[in-house]
């Protein structure tokens, strides 16, 4: 090939890309990634290893074991609303926008690349945390096995629900532009609404507060729920409907 | 080549660029000056596509920025302050943007030579002084290789050495072919390169023209002179469009011709110079003229002045 004219030019793939390297070349997503991994496998050791085989008041095995895992649903979120608030705070947006000024492109690949490293890294954790967890459980009401019922389903869905949240996360950031009111409209979906909901006499509500985040969740990683696909879609529906509402954002607002 | 047409942006009731149209052609620099909060910035950030214009519209190379296949090797930009995560390595920012492109690695090395940045490459951004930042905005804006450069204050944060670095690069490539806009708000500065001038105060343009043409019209130009035997000089400069006048014995400030005109019509005569200093201040006196009613925030004195 001459070097006349070289063929630059920006594709999907090339943003990708791009957004995979920036995605690394953090120290803090490396930090982030590696406290997930440690909080969900120390927080399963550490509860197992202490349960004395009572008490367990019929909690489901894998979200027993998982408990962890409250602790991923703000980590990976942080670093979710870092890869699209922490931009504009930075001033990098401008860069990014500049490179690619057509922009829709950007909040894509962000979505794709952050579920392609929170997806295995969850998986992988849960399939870890589980065995080793449950060799402290042996003689309780909480052992199981890999190879039983639901379990494997489980501890994939977790992973799956986990990775959902960090793309609704991600779109809080790209909606609200700023990592602080990011994190406390997350926060305030996750753990606060819910909650207050419940607490109307309504019976309608409280079956569309099953399909919130945290619950759908929930719902999700557990193995004796009854309709653990209702929860993925529900959790699909959430970050499609965040993605809907990024892309607006980005479409029509000045950079 | 940039075109602007029309451009008009609002915030709110707040107008800060109103109709504004004005060509910038390729080969030569073009000063884009005004003071603070003129609509500089804005202008280019709707030029880049950043922010969109209220009505109005601006292409680049006879498109708008976005429909560019290769953006970055069609403008080249610096905007104002930094436009990078300060957590990341000056290489890997240069790398991230590049990839978008499919630009080489080899060229992210070469613009990182090219800005004197090759040995704080792998230090993150964070630790950087002013300058050193501003080299690598300036890295980023020339890693496309692009026909079209645009700086947003570009000699800001640098020391003499950077800033006359600044004007070479500046000059070198308007020279090759490239269109070059450069923001400012200093007069003086701006002319030691720009060829050409859009001027803006309060988002509308004050005037589109020539540096040379600037200084013709705006009465500087001129040149003092202190001579013992100033009657015989003035007679012998006497000539179509020179007017000269005195502001004390001796003292001459003559306008339409220059210093070295002057000095050699002196010594052909015998006259004897004490001083012949042409007169540069006075630029940046009559681009204060211009944009005098439209600054942003005039300051107590101008005011009690008033």
């Amino acid at each position: 090939m001459t070097t006349t004219a070289p063929p630059y030019r920006v594709t999907p793939a090339r943003v990708l890309r791009s957004e995979w390297h920036k995605l690394w070349t953090l120290r803090s997503t490396w930090i982030n990634l590696a406290a997930t991994a440690a909080l969900t496998l120390a927080m399963g050791i550490g509860v197992s290893a202490a349960y004395d085989g009572s008490g367990g008041g019929g909690m489901d095995t894998v979200v027993f074991v998982l408990l962890g895992t409250q602790f991923a649903t703000i980590t990976l979120a942080v670093l979710g609303i870092l890869a699209t608030a922490g931009e504009y705070s930075t001033g990098q947006i401008r860069a990014t926008m500049t490179a690619v000024p057509r922009r829709l492109p950007v909040l894509w690949s962000k979505a794709a690349v952050l579920a392609a490293a929170a997806f295995p890294l969850c998986l992988w954790t849960n399939l870890l945390t589980f065995p080793l967890a449950q060799a402290f459980l042996g003689d309780t009401d909480q052992s199981a096995s890999l190879g039983d019922p639901d379990v494997l389903r489980g501890l994939a869905g977790n992973a799956a629900g986990l990775t959902l949240l960090t793309v609704l996360a991600l779109c809080l950031g790209a909606v609200t532009r700023s990592v602080p009111l990011a994190i406390g409209a997350y926060i305030g979906l996750l753990m606060i609404l819910p909650e207050v909901l419940a607490m109307l006499p309504y019976a309608f509500v409280d079956d569309a507060v099953d399909h919130f985040p945290a619950q759908a969740l929930q719902t999700l990683t557990a193995t004796d729920t009854a309709s653990p696909g209702t929860a993925l879609i529900a959790l699909a529906l959430w970050a499609a409907a965040a993605l809907a509402a990024a892309a607006t954002t980005l479409r029509r607002r000045d950079v | 080549m940039i075109t602007a047409q029309d451009l008009t942006k609002r915030y709110g009731d707040r107008t800060v660029v109103t109709d504004l149209s004005f060509t910038v052609r390729p080969g030569t620099v073009t000063g884009f000056l005004g003071p603070n909060g003129a609509g500089k910035s804005t202008t280019m950030r709707m030029i880049l596509g950043l922010d969109a214009p209220t009505r109005g519209h601006a292409t680049v190379g006879g498109r708008a920025y976005a429909a560019h296949p290769a953006p970055l090797t069609e403008v080249g930009a610096l905007l104002e302050a930094r436009s990078v995560h300060p957590g990341r390595t000056a290489h890997h920012h240069l790398r991230a943007l590049a990839l978008t492109h499919g630009i080489p690695k080899s060229r992210v090395e070469h613009v990182l030579g090219l800005t004197g940045l090759t040995d704080v490459a792998n230090r993150r951004v964070k630790g950087f002084s002013l300058g050193m930042g501003q080299r690598l905005g300036i890295a980023a804006a020339l890693l496309g290789d692009p026909a079209t450069v645009i700086l947003d204050e570009p000699v800001n944060g640098l020391d003499p050495e950077g800033v006359r670095w600044i004007r070479t690069l500046l000059k070198s490539l308007a020279a090759e072919g490239r269109t070059v806009l450069i923001s400012s708000h200093l007069m003086s500065e701006t002319a030691l390169t720009a060829d050409h001038l859009v001027i803006i105060g309060r988002g509308r343009l004050l005037a589109d023209t020539t540096v040379a043409d600037f200084v013709r019209h705006s009465g500087t130009g001129t040149v003092k002179v202190v001579t013992p035997d100033a009657t015989a000089l003035v007679r012998q400069l006497a000539a179509p469009g020179v007017t000269i006048t005195t502001d004390a014995p001796g003292s001459l400030t003559v306008q339409g011709a220059d210093a070295e005109h002057i000095g050699r019509t002196a010594a052909a005569h015998g006259i004897p110079l004490f001083e012949l200093t042409p007169s540069t201040a006075s630029l940046e006196e009559a681009f204060m003229d211009l944009t005098h009613d439209t600054v942003e925030y005039p300051t107590a004195l101008e005011g009690a002045a008033a």
